[in-house]
Parts: structure tokens; sequence; C-alpha cells
């Protein structure tokens, strides 16, 4: 297909036909990074820039390397050391970095919707490495490349993400992707966490755990923000694990050999528990490694212009 | 001496809605007849020039008297001041504003109050009129000297933005307003329901992962206020009503004789939260745009008198402060210059509320409920008038707009039906869309 779009900012906007796209040249991009000298001449002379207002290492990182396999200078702006910390706005750091002349801009903020307020801004392409609680696209489709790996084509497959859904960009996201993709999602967790209104994104809704294990093909546990419990959102970590966590006595009821995913970093003994995150850390090595590859191929299709590395 | 000839005259302190000629003489309202010859005219001239307009095709109405907008002064002059938002005012056909008490300091005493007086004359286009505080310092503890600011000129009071989370604050102050025959404004919110929130909470809401304010947090308030004004026998009025479970209640609150009265804006009979798009700032405002059946429930609620009045809660801010990712952004829409054109193209038009009612909830029902000068043609009245052509339109665009403020979801559009002449006292302070 022909690549037209100028930002990654949300899956929801997304067509199938573009997410094929994507996955089908992350995989290539995967090859590449594992040949023992990664290094290719495509983006060179590119600038990326990451502007990072929330604290990440696995996701700057990534994407960092990432520009860098594919030959691209990169420049990393964490907001702490900026004048971010002086009161400028965003919209005036996006002007100087449009007047430094980046290619991409990678963005994190605790803002949803700040990706797209920073696209309508600038010429460069923007991509979304999390946005508030509203989308982080990278990590969807990472994680669908690492669920396609192992189980290959995932049409008709049941995918239940368990935890609070509310307040995570990463259900979000994995929700428009995997639906997209023709997946059937539920998502799990107590009626603070997983209000009513959430089945806007086409999902189905429980509060019961165990009723949506059967038949589940993947399990995903999002992380559980330990702050929450303070502002009333759930009573304890011992109930919420007793209700919502992994263990690998409850996994058996999803009557399959199943795959359990986690976007990271996991508080063991709360949301998973500690067998079942053993089991899930091979996954993590490669979901960090196809994180890698996405993001190249994401950076290449939004810069890479004519140049064939695909092909 | 002004005659308007054969123009649609819609008066409802009178019941007037139909062709009339119009004379206005020494800043009054001289005469409403059916008819009127040139002859007849000139006698009653008795010499003064005379300016004759062909109202044909136009409506006549009084002057719209805003009971919600904020004018930014003193304290947040870079948003909007009084100058600019009492000419803003009368391009959009009010010729009476009441100015909101949240300014920095907000107006808690009677110099303030005089202060706000004294630059509206200044400024002399539309009345401004200043609404106090209900608490010192609007800190929702300690009530004002609402009758010395009662002396100094305020028509009524409100913690508006601030709402009083304490009841007790609140039924003292329903019980010592009554000093004054004003009043309570309250603006409805539960804070803790409310949170952080940046949108109504609903489907769009959790789409787009901005936090949500359940319909909740304004209606347990609504409960609460007139639950309190019937125990104390004390005046309330509700701003900004936006959910159907506040209109349910107002109704049945009104059935039981309670004295209240409430507002609507035009943004949330017009929008919905369907519509907001996560870079949409110019649509964040507070209380939120609801959702289709709580905006029906409004127009129903308004059609029935439910709700008694339109207000505009003009809420001018910079374009730098809108400019930013929505949760950074303030919260408003400055619409003193496109209101009432928004409510002729969304409401009027299709056919969802007459233009009669919609002068009356903006025109007559304010004066009675604030006791105010206005808000009616009868013979002997000060003419504040507005003529409206439904026919011209208008791109809403920034050089045109007179308010400091851009932060309207209308810019760029093309609106139809525009008030081309107003007149304040008898003086014409704005023809053809540009302010004298």
């Amino acid at each position: 297909m022909k690549w037209q779009r100028k930002d990654i900012l949300a899956i929801e906007d997304m067509s199938v036909e573009e997410i094929r796209h994507i996955l089908h040249t992350a995989k290539v991009m995967k090859e590449i990074l594992m040949r023992p000298i990664k290094k290719l001449p495509t983006l060179k002379g590119k600038s990326v820039v990451n502007l990072f207002y929330e604290a990440s290492t696995r996701t700057r990182t990534s994407f960092e390397m990432a520009a860098k396999v594919l030959g691209a200078d990169t420049t990393s702006i964490a907001v702490a050391q900026s004048s971010v910390s002086k009161g400028e706005s965003l919209y005036d750091t996006a002007k100087t970095i449009q007047a430094m002349r980046a290619d991409v801009v990678i963005l994190r903020h605790p803002s949803s919707g700040s990706a797209k307020f920073l696209a309508d801004i600038l010429d460069p392409a923007v991509i979304n490495a999390g946005d508030g609680q509203h989308a982080h696209p990278t990590q969807a489709l990472l994680d669908i490349f690492t669920m396609q790996e192992n189980l290959g084509e995932l049409e008709g497959k049941n995918v239940v993400i368990v935890g609070d859904v509310l307040h995570s960009r990463v259900a979000r996201s994995n929700a428009w992707c995997l639906q997209k993709m023709g997946v059937n999602v539920t998502f799990a967790g107590p009626p603070t966490l997983v209000p009513a209104e959430m089945e806007g994104l086409g999902v189905k809704i429980t509060h019961d755990l165990d009723s949506a294990l059967p038949g589940a093909d993947i399990v995903m546990a999002l992380r559980l923000q330990l702050e929450r419990q303070k502002s009333g959102l759930f009573p304890s970590l011992r109930e919420y694990s007793h209700l919502y966590g992994l263990t690998t006595e409850r996994l058996k009821k999803t009557g399959k050999q199943s795959i359990v995913l986690h976007p990271g970093p996991m508080n063991r003994g709360v949301e998973i528990s500690d067998d079942v995150a053993n089991s899930v850390d091979a996954l993590i090595e490669r979901q960090v490694t196809n994180g890698v590859a996405i993001r190249m191929a994401l950076i290449y299709l939004l810069i890479g212009g004519s140049s064939n590395v695909v092909a | 001496m002004w005659w308007l000839k054969d123009v649609w005259v819609i008066d409802p302190s009178q019941k007037i809605s139909a062709p009339r000629d119009v004379l206005v003489k020494g800043g009054q309202v001289l005469e409403i007849s059916s008819s009127l010859t040139e002859k007849e005219v000139l006698e009653k001239a008795q010499g003064e020039s005379l300016e004759t307009i062909n109202g044909k095709g136009k409506f006549l109405f009084p002057g719209l008297i805003d009971v919600h907008t904020h004018l930014r002064e003193p304290g947040q002059e870079d948003k909007e001041d009084i100058l600019c938002g009492s000419r803003a005012a009368v391009r959009g056909g009010f010729t009476t504003i009441m100015a909101m008490a949240n300014t920095q300091p907000p107006i808690d005493n009677r110099a303030l109050i005089e202060f706000i007086c004294r630059q509206g004359e200044r400024a002399g286009y539309a009345h401004v009129l200043p609404i106090g505080t209900v608490t010192k310092g609007m800190l929702g503890t300690e009530l004002v000297e609402m009758a010395d600011m009662k002396e100094g000129g305020a028509v009524a009071f409100s913690d508006d933005g601030k709402n009083i989370q304490n009841s007790e604050v609140m039924r003292l102050a329903l019980e010592y307003a009554k000093l004054t025959g004003f009043p309570i404004i309250s603006h409805c919110e539960d804070k803790d329901l409310a949170g952080e929130g940046l949108m109504r909470r609903g489907v769009a809401s959790g789409r787009m992962g901005l936090r949500g304010i359940p319909a909740s947090a304004e209606s347990v308030i609504v409960a609460r206020d007139l639950i309190l004004a019937e125990e104390t026998g004390g005046k309330l009025h509700l701003a900004h009503i936006s959910t159907t479970e506040s209109v349910e209640l107002i109704r049945k609150a009104k059935a039981r004789g309670v004295d209240v009265t409430a507002e609507v804006n035009p943004h949330h009979l017009i929008f919905c939260d369907e519509e907001i798009g996560i870079t949409d700032t110019a649509l964040k405002v507070n209380p939120p745009l609801g959702s289709r059946g709580d905006r029906e429930a409004l127009i129903e609620g308004l059609r029935d008198g439910t709700i008694d009045m339109i207000a505009t809660d003009h809420a001018p801010h910079t374009q730098a402060e809108k400019a930013r990712p929505f949760a950074e952004a303030p919260f408003g829409i400055a619409s003193l210059e496109t209101a009432l054109s928004a409510v002729w193209q969304y409401l009027v038009l299709p056919g969802r509320m007459s233009l009669d009612r919609v002068i009356e909830a903006w025109s007559d029902t304010p004066a009675q409920r604030f006791g105010l000068p206005g808000g009616s043609l009868k013979p002997g009245a000060s003419a504040d008038m507005v003529l409206f052509d439904p026919d011209f339109s208008e791109v809403i665009e920034p050089a045109k707009l007179v308010s400091k403020a851009r932060n309207t979801p209308f810019l760029g559009k093309t609106m139809q039906g525009f008030p081309v002449m107003v007149w304040v006292e008898g003086r014409l302070v704005q023809r053809d869309r540009t302010v004298i």
C-alpha cells in the first residue's frame, strides 16, 4: 500500500490495511534488528526528537534505538531539565522544535489529546508515545505483533484485558487495534475501574473475571497504579488481588494454553502472581525487541520516503 | 427621533408579536402603533430631526438582558475588560449585562461594586450591573455585606465558579439575602463529584480518555439548593442548568411553589458531548456539554417555562490559554457576540423554539426576576432596543470580534441572523454590525 499518513496518533482512526502494513514492515525490521551489524544508512541526515513529559525509560530508549538503527540522529528532551519546567507551553516548545528542523517528534505527555494537539501545529511527523489516558498506539502494535508471533492469525481469537481500564491508554489502544483485527475483546475489573461507559469502545464488559476467562486465548493484565487506592477506587490490594489477580490456578479456567501479557512494569503479587509473572518474563523480553521493530517500522514509514528497505 | 416603519415587534412584556410602527424620542419609546402616516409622525417630532428606518422583514425587540457575563475586570484584563465586554454585548444585541463576581479580587464589598458600576458608565455601551459574591473572598465561609452592596448597586449575589460546598453557609445566604430581596445565584457543582473532570462523563469521555464529570455533580447540588430554598423561603436562581435530572428537579420544585428561577446557556441547547474532539478546547466549558438527551430536556424545559431564561455565561479567555492540550485549557466559551445568532440559527430556524419565547427568556423574564430596568418597549420605557435582521449573514472572524476573546466554537463559521441596529436609552450604539 502507499503510505500517506503524516503522524501516528491513535489506532482508532487507522484502517486495517494500515495496521497490517505496519506489522508487515515491522517483521522486516525485526530481521534487520537481529543482524550482527544492525545499522542502516536509510535515515542518515534525518533527526528524531524524543519529547518526554513523563518519566519513561523503556519507551524512550526503544524509540531512540529504533531511530539509531535506521541511521537517524536522535535528541531526547526530558522535561525536568528543559525550559518546560520554567513554564513554557507545549505550543511554544513545539515551535522551537520545528525551528530546529526535526523530522520526527516522539511525544509522551500526561494530557489526553496532546499528541494530536502537537501534530496539528507541526510540519514534522509526530508519533504518540502515550498521551494521558487516551492512546498508546505503539504499545498496542507491539502487543499485536507479539500475539501474532505466538498465535498466527488473530481473527476470531478472544482477549481479556484485566484491570484499571478507565485510566489506561494501553487498554484503549489495544481495544481498538484488536477489534480492527477481528479479535473479541473483554474488559474485566471492578465497576469503579471498568465503568459502563467503556462499552462505547465496542468491547464486552464484566466485573467477574472468572466468568470471562473460559475460551480466552490471551489475558492481558494492566499495571495497577497503587495511588488509585487512596482515591477510593478500590478498597485494598488484598481484595483486588483476590478478585482480579492472575494466578496459575485462575488461568486454568481459560481451558487453553493461554498467553499472558503485561505492558510492564509488573506489581508482582498484586495484578499478577509471582509464578505467572515468571512465565510472562520470557514474553516481555520478546515484547521489548518487538517494540524496537515496530518503532523502526513507524519511523521508516513516516520519513523513509523513497528508500526501499522493505521490498 | 426614530421612526421604525413596518417592523415585526416582539415585546413579551406587552404580549405584542406583530407588525408595528415604533417611535422613539428623547431616549424613550414614544409610541407603538399599527401604522402611522408621515404627517402624524412629523407632528409628533415637533421639529426634531427624524430618522426613518424601513423595518420590513426585520424584528424589533427589547434589548436583551444577560444575567451571566464574565467581564474579568478587575484583575484579568488580558482576557477581557468592561469596555470590550460591553462593546461585545451591544454588538450581540445585549443592552444590559450582569457582571459576574469572580474577578481578581472578587467583588465582595461595596467599593468594588461601585467600581464596576463606574467602569460600566465610563464605557457607555450596555448597562453593566454588578453581581456581588455571596461570601468574602469567595471562600465559602463568611457572608458579604449584602445590604451595603445593594446600596452600592449590586443586583444579585453569587459565588459563581466556586460553588458554596458548605450547606449551612448556603442556607444562611438564602436567609440573609432576604434583607435585599435579591436571589442567590447558584453555580451548582459538587466539588468532589466533579473532581479533576474535563468533560461530561459518558461514552465520549471514556473513548477519549478525558476525565469525566458525572451529571450528578450538578444535579445533587440543584436538589440541595432547592430544598434549602424551600425550607428558608429564600430566593434562588440556578445558573447554567445542563442536565435532565436538574430540569426535572426544578419542574417539581416549581410545582411545590419554591421561589426558584433557572437559566440555560445557548451552547447547552446546541451542542452535546459527542461533538467534542480531543483538541476542541473551544467546547471545553463548565458545566460540561451533556448528552443528546440532556440537550432535548433543556430545550423542552425552556419551552415549557421550567427554565426561565437564557444566559450566555460569556467566559472570555486568551488564545494562548485555549491553545493548550484539552486538560490544560481553561473552561469557558466567549459568546456575547454569537449567542443570539446561534440560538436563531440552531433553535428558531429549525422550529425548535419560537423567537417570541427566546426574547421573553432573554429580556422580560430576567428584568422581572432581578428587578432591572429594560426588557420592555412600553411607551415611556427607556429605548433599549434591537433591530434583528434574520437574513444578515456573517463569517465569525477574529478581526470582526470586539471582545478581547476569540474562544468561540463558531470561529470561522458562517452564521445567519444578527442584530443590525442596537439602541441604549435611545442612542444608537451599533449599526450594520459596527459598534459606534
